[in-house]
């Protein structure tokens, strides 16, 4: 039974039943979720075969696909390519060739979106590979492009235009070097090769003629301006890829004011670095064997053709032969584009905004052109040539209607033409923006002159009726008080500098230069303008003044140079860039001596040189500098003006390198330095020179001096019976300082011809001015103490009065010397100084032994005495002078020991007396050797 | 006594002695003196190993001396105004003094005044040739080198005015002294100046190589023969000496302090004027305002001698010893003619009729020569028509022609002899 039981309740059996719910069976699935994708395209990427895109596609199935008839599936491809390369950077190296020569296939491809994408591609490549890397597939890509410019589908021209955007924009270099191919494809695009069967070709127009055709999404007109637009950058590109030579740099645009620069950088040392092995200097390795590039001594051909530029474009004949297919061309254009604009008014003077930008294109080509030789020479060939052959046509189409004006009407006119707004934005969009008509007239200036001829009579006659209306604009433009850009102004000097140069005549140099000294004289120039302004005038003197006596005479080149010296005391430090400039100006026209200049800075010299706010002392270094260095050149020194220059080397405001340059040029400029031979004029005079000399070593006026007799400072050490006079302590800085200065007066004393005299003078002056006083700062004392044992001849007796100051000073000295414990170097100049005054004069040295008197001091100042003492006794070359007043020394020495009540033996004493006795042994071992021969 | 190879010439301004003397290098011993006047600075030159020319102090003519004949001035030549610099071409051909602001340039063999240049706008102080005479420059007051190319120069027609090579516009303070290194064209320029500086550049792109920058203004400048070293003479007394070519050897020195007693000749008390150096580089000549020339060793820096003057010293140099300075017998080969004050030659010759023939290199004064191409011809029809007669005459006749021309010669020789002897006589008979 049992068994049974068990067997029944392994297969039990659910009842179901009617209005109940079925239960659930064991293995029910459960339903509850929701799926969802996932995506792994990093999985994807790394197939078997490199990196893939999002539609896991690798860089040759791009490839390949590009081949593909079905235009989407190509323009998929490219953008496809374009996500892949951006992802990673290292596949546009390692497949730059077969993308760059699948793309560039594309550039003639028929459908337009392919087109742009395949420019869209092109140019984020030309963003990833540099010039060098891409110049092996460059002969590809110029050939696909050539292809696109000459297809006969037009808007493939157009798309062409803008890959040559793209390789213009990152590889001018590279693009240049096809100009032989490129050119005539611009040609191409606005025109077509005459026949040569249909006979009448009129001469001198070129074998092309233009062309129009119907059916392009603009009109002809626009199709040229962005044509133009592209062959002007063209050819800018090709100028500047060129090495030009520098004479040519100077003369162009705004480098044209721009400094010197040479191609050997020089090597600058100074002599502190070269001694101390810091400046290793190596000129040969500078310039050795082989004369550098920019010699003009063509010794043999250059081995090394520069860099396989194009030889073709550089001579004059090229250029014309290019030039004489484009400008009737450029003419023709013109003429249809002015035509148009006089259907809708009468005047030609005024120009839509479409054929301004026409005009300023036409006219930048034009520059451009004659820029393309780089020599010389070769350009003056080519400015002829155009006089020859074109100066008749620009002259009728250019000039007649010459300052041209911005029709503003007409542009509210066109507003409510919906249609022609859509036009007008295209082309404002293709030509690059608005274009001023101050571009255009400038650069029609700029042009027109360059046919000028130099300086012959009856040339600049004939040509008076062109010149004439562009002189007057110049001169209105400028005097009108308007502010100019400094791109314009550039322009506009560079066309005045070529007029007065050209023309020779002083009425009109005078007239220009009057209309830009108007434009200089404006009160709130940008600094930018203000910096052109100055360049040129600055230029203008320094080059072109001796080789052109009209400019040399003119009264507005004159009056600018004399107003410089005023304009710099007004600067004062308010812009030391423009201060600097100016300077830079000043220096060589006071080198030259010009006249106008120097009477000038004769009349505001005390106000550049003077010690308070002058500009000598205000300006950088730099400026500080020239101005020292301009001094040179004065024409005289009146005595104020020496006084300026001696507060400017004492106030420490320049420094000391500086101010002894300063003294060196005065001591150079003097007669009495005997170095300038031509004795006729007398720039300093000698009372003068003295008083300066003595100003400076003194380095405090007497003013000053005064003031200090009265004042009670904490820098005042006062007077007592060791110390005669009262001590002003000046600072460190100022002591050094000074110092500095006093050794280069010196100096130059010390060179001067009669040294007695010269030293009567200098004790007079001493005796006058400083005798008496009872407050003197050390470092007057020092100078003195330094300066008198120089100069002092031996044959030549100090007066009592002299040498009793000088006692004083050098016992204030010898006192201010055992309490100075800051500086080292303030110590030893001290001792220095009193040093060589007492070996010098034996009779200060008797005198200052006098002068201690033991009785009248007291208990605290016998320690100092003594030290002093010490410090005189053990110093080998004064010893012989001590030996000297030995009975003066011995009597001091009793009263010392007699005076001193002390019980115990001091050191300072034990020290006296040990540098005494052994002074006074070694003197009687002498004695004794002496008395043995 | 054996002529020494070199010679030191000096003069000071105050000429009380002697205008300018000459001494021995090795010792300081004084050979010769000659006398009269005074010279002012950088303005004694030796013309041509003949003649030594010494523009006066702040008077306006030059003193030429016979440079055997030291006692007696052999003539004064005039000129416009105070010459302040003058210097004869090495190869004795011109003479060019700086007179105001224009270089003059005169014409040795006929005393034409070939130019005047112009270009400076305040005083000359210094003119200098190259050693091959074919370039020279010239420092003003004005702050400017000019660096000028005789032949430009002396060939260009009146009517354009002649262009200085190179501008060296980089000094901003008047230029002291110039000296120029060798090997012509290619040579290099030492400029010294008030501004403290010393620039070398090179002639012929005139870029600047090296400025040095010292802290006193630089009276005087020279290289050594080999360009090792720059001298610079400084207004404080000092000579400093600028290494030129920083060897690697430095690294084996470094133990050796490199202070400031190891590169400067210190003794002077006042402006160094003037510095020269030997030819085989070992000595250097340093003349001073202190009224003294002392000698220095340059290797070791020290004073060899020193010669005391009486005045500040102007010029001193040391130049090779020309040939005939010490015979006391021998006479200048060319008379040195009148120097012409204007510039138009025609002038000046009607009125002194010399008789001389100015020859100058052009184009259209040049006589109209064959061209190498008939003169070639010319040569071998010349030689065919003797090889023509060799070949083909007979034997006979070719050796009475030998006979003949034997006697010709004979005749020759004779007249020869007869014309020597005639004129031995003539110049050997007292006069």
């Amino acid at each position: 039974m049992t068994k049974k039981s068990k067997r029944q309740g392994d297969f039990q059996k659910n009842k179901l039943k009617v209005g109940q719910t079925k239960p659930k069976a064991d293995n029910a699935t459960n339903v509850n979720f929701r799926s969802k994708t996932i995506h792994l395209p990093e999985q994807l990427k790394h197939g078997s075969s490199g990196p893939t895109t999002h539609r896991n596609l690798n860089i040759k199935d791009l490839l390949s696909q590009l081949h593909h008839f079905n235009s989407n599936v190509k323009q998929g491809a490219l953008v496809g390519l374009r996500e892949l390369l951006s992802a990673h950077p290292t596949l546009v190296e390692q497949y730059a060739s077969a993308v760059l020569s699948e793309v560039a296939a594309l550039f003639t491809d028929k459908d337009g979106s392919v087109r742009a994408a395949a420019v869209r591609l092109l140019r984020f490549i030309a963003q990833c590979i540099s010039a060098e890397r891409i110049a092996p597939f460059f002969p590809l890509l110029s050939a696909h492009l050539t292809c696109a410019m000459t297809h006969i589908s037009e808007p493939i021209q157009e798309d062409a235009l803008r890959v040559l955007d793209v390789l213009l924009e990152h590889y001018p270099g590279l693009l240049s070097q096809r100009h032989t191919v490129l050119l005539a494809n611009f040609l191409e695009l606005i025109s077509q090769r005459r026949k040569a069967g249909t006979g009448v070709d009129k001469s001198g127009k070129g074998g092309y003629s233009l062309t129009i055709s119907t059916n392009r999404s603009v009109t002809a007109q626009q199709w040229r301006l962005t044509v133009l637009l592209r062959l002007g950058n063209f050819l800018q590109a090709v100028v500047e890829e060129r090495p030009l030579e520098e004479d040519v740099i100077s003369r162009i645009g705004l480098g044209m004011w721009a400094g010197e620069k040479g191609s050997v950088t020089p090597v600058d040392v100074s002599w502190e670095e070269h001694v101390f092995g810091k400046g290793r200097i190596q000129v040969f390795e500078n310039s050795g064997a082989v004369p550098t590039p920019r010699s003009t001594y063509r010794l043999r051909p250059d081995s090394k053709p520069g860099a396989g530029m194009n030889k073709e474009l550089c001579s004059a004949e090229t250029v014309q032969g290019f030039a004489g297919t484009l400008v009737p061309l450029l003419l023709e254009i013109w003429v249809e584009a002015a035509a148009g604009d006089r259907v809708q008014m009468d005047s030609g003077h005024l120009l839509s905004a479409e054929s301004m930008a026409l005009m300023f294109q036409i006219l930048t080509i034009l520059q451009l052109l004659r820029r393309l030789t780089p020599q010389r020479d070769q350009q003056d060939i080519l400015d002829a040539w155009f006089r020859n052959s074109y100066l008749t046509d620009f002259k009728q189409h250019f000039m007649k209607n010459f300052p041209y004006g911005l029709l503003e009407v007409a542009r509210h006119k066109k507003k409510a033409d919906g249609k022609r707004i859509r036009l007008q934005v295209a082309s404002e969009t293709v030509a690059g923006g608005n274009v001023e008509p101050m571009a255009v007239n400038v650069s029609l200036c700029q042009v027109m002159v360059t046919l000028s001829l130099r300086g012959q009579d009856h040339v600049a006659l004939e040509d008076a009726d062109w010149l004439g209306p562009i002189r007057v604009f110049i001169r209105e433009t400028l005097s009108s008080g308007g502010k100019l850009s400094s791109r314009h102004l550039a322009a506009l000097l560079e066309v005045v500098w070529r007029m007065i140069v050209t023309q020779r005549s002083r009425v009109v140099t005078d007239d220009l230069l009057q209309a830009v000294f108007v434009q200089y004289q404006q009160r709130n120039l940008s600094v930018s303008v203000r910096t052109l302004l100055l360049r040129f005038f600055s230029q203008l003197y320094i080059q072109e003044h001796q080789n052109h006596p009209h400019i040399a005479r003119s009264r507005i080149l004159a009056r600018w140079l004399a107003s410089l010296p005023v304009q710099l005391v007004q600067l004062g430090s308010r812009n030391p860039q423009l201060s600097a400039q100016l300077l830079e100006t000043v220096q060589p026209a006071a080198a030259r001596g010009n006249k106008d200049l120097l009477q000038s800075l004769q009349k505001n010299a005390c106000g550049l040189y003077d010690s308070q706010d002058g500009c000598v002392v205000v300006l950088p270094v730099e400026s500080q500098k020239r101005l020292v260095q301009i001094l040179h050149f004065l024409p005289a020194f009146p005595a104020e003006l020496l006084a300026c220059l001696s507060q400017v080397c004492n106030t420490g405001r320049v420094s000391a390198s500086l101010a002894t340059t300063l003294i060196r040029t005065i001591h150079l400029r003097s007669p009495l330095s005997g170095w300038s031979s031509s004795s006729q004029d007398v720039p300093v005079k000698d009372v003068d020179y003295l008083s300066f000399f003595f100003t400076t070593l003194t380095g405090f006026s007497s003013e000053m001096l005064q003031a200090l007799q009265d004042t009670d400072e904490d820098g005042l050490l006062p007077s007592s019976t060791l110390s005669p006079l009262s001590v002003f302590a000046t600072t460190l800085e100022q002591f050094l300082h000074h110092w500095d200065v006093v050794e280069v007066v010196c100096h130059c004393l010390d060179t001067l011809g009669s040294r007695a005299q010269c030293f009567d003078v200098i004790q007079s002056a001493i005796s006058k001015n400083l005798c008496g006083l009872a407050v003197v700062p050390d470092c007057v004392c020092a100078a003195i103490l330094r300066c008198v044992p120089r100069l002092l001849d031996v044959n030549f007796l100090p007066s009592d009065k002299l040498l009793h100051f000088l006692s004083d000073c050098c016992l204030s000295m010898l006192n201010l010397l055992l309490q100075l414990e800051q500086s080292a170097r303030k110590r030893d100049a001290v001792w220095e100084a009193c040093f060589a005054a007492l070996s010098a004069v034996p009779r200060l040295l008797r005198l200052v032994l006098q002068s201690f008197r033991v009785r009248d001091l007291c208990e605290e100042e016998l320690p100092l005495l003594a030290q002093i003492l010490s410090l005189l006794l053990q110093h080998t070359q004064l010893r012989n002078h001590m030996i000297a007043n030995a009975n003066q020394l011995q009597l001091i020495i009793q009263d010392l020991t007699h005076f001193y009540g002390g019980e115990t033996r001091e050191q300072w004493l034990t020290d006296l007396l040990y540098c005494y006795s052994v002074t006074m042994s070694g003197q009687r071992a002498n004695m004794a050797m002496r008395d043995m021969y | 006594m054996s002529a020494p190879a070199e010679i030191v010439l000096s003069a000071d301004s105050a000429g009380q002695l002697f205008n300018c003397a000459v001494f021995d290098p090795n010792s300081g011993a004084e050979f010769l003196t000659y006398r009269g006047g005074n010279t002012s600075s950088r303005s004694l030159t030796v013309l041509n190993g003949e003649y030594i020319l010494g523009a006066q102090l702040c008077k306006n003519f030059i003193n030429v001396w016979d440079i055997q004949r030291k006692d007696q001035l052999q003539q004064k030549i005039v000129c416009p105004g105070i010459v302040t610099c003058l210097c004869a071409s090495p190869n004795g051909l011109y003479v060019l003094a700086g007179i105001a602001e224009a270089i003059y340039l005169w014409e040795v063999s006929t005393g034409n005044l070939l130019a005047i240049l112009s270009r400076h706008y305040q005083d000359l102080s210094c003119i200098h040739f190259t050693d091959d005479s074919s370039h020279f420059v010239s420092g003003g007051k004005d702050n400017l080198a000019l660096i000028w190319n005789l032949s430009s120069v002396v060939q260009l027609d009146s009517s354009r005015t002649p262009e200085p090579r190179h501008i060296l516009s980089r000094h901003s303070l008047p230029i002291t002294d110039i000296h120029c290194g060798l090997m012509g064209p290619q040579a290099r320029v030492a400029t010294a100046s008030l501004d403290q500086t010393v620039k070398v550049w090179e002639i012929s792109s005139g870029e600047m190589l090296l400025s040095v920058l010292f802290d006193v203004g630089i009276m005087s400048v020279t290289f050594d023969p080999c360009e090792y070293f720059l001298f610079c003479g400084g207004s404080d007394g000092n000579i400093s000496q600028v290494s030129l070519c920083s060897t690697s050897l430095s690294r084996d020195k470094t133990f050796q302090s490199d202070s400031d007693g190891n590169q400067v000749f210190k003794g002077h008390g006042n402006l160094v004027t003037c510095l020269s150096v030997s030819m085989d580089g070992t000595l250097l000549l340093s003349g001073s305002n202190d009224e003294t020339v002392r000698m220095w060793d340059i290797q070791s820096k020290q004073c060899i001698w020193s010669i005391n003057h009486k005045g500040p010293v102007t010029n001193a140099t040391i130049i090779p010893a020309p040939a005939n300075m010490f015979l006391s017998d021998s006479r200048p080969s060319v008379p040195l003619p009148r120097f012409s004050r204007h510039l138009n030659p025609s002038e000046q010759a009607d009125g002194t009729g010399t008789g001389g023939m100015c020859l100058r290199l052009g184009a259209n004064t040049q006589e109209p020569e064959g061209t190498y191409l008939e003169k070639a011809d010319e040569l071998y029809s010349l030689m065919c028509a003797v090889t023509d007669k060799s070949m083909f005459g007979d034997g006979e006749n070719t050796k009475v022609r030998v006979s003949e021309l034997e006697e010709e010669m004979r005749t020759l020789k004779k007249i020869n002899k007869d014309l020597y002897e005639f004129s031995s006589q003539l110049l050997t008979k007292p006069n």
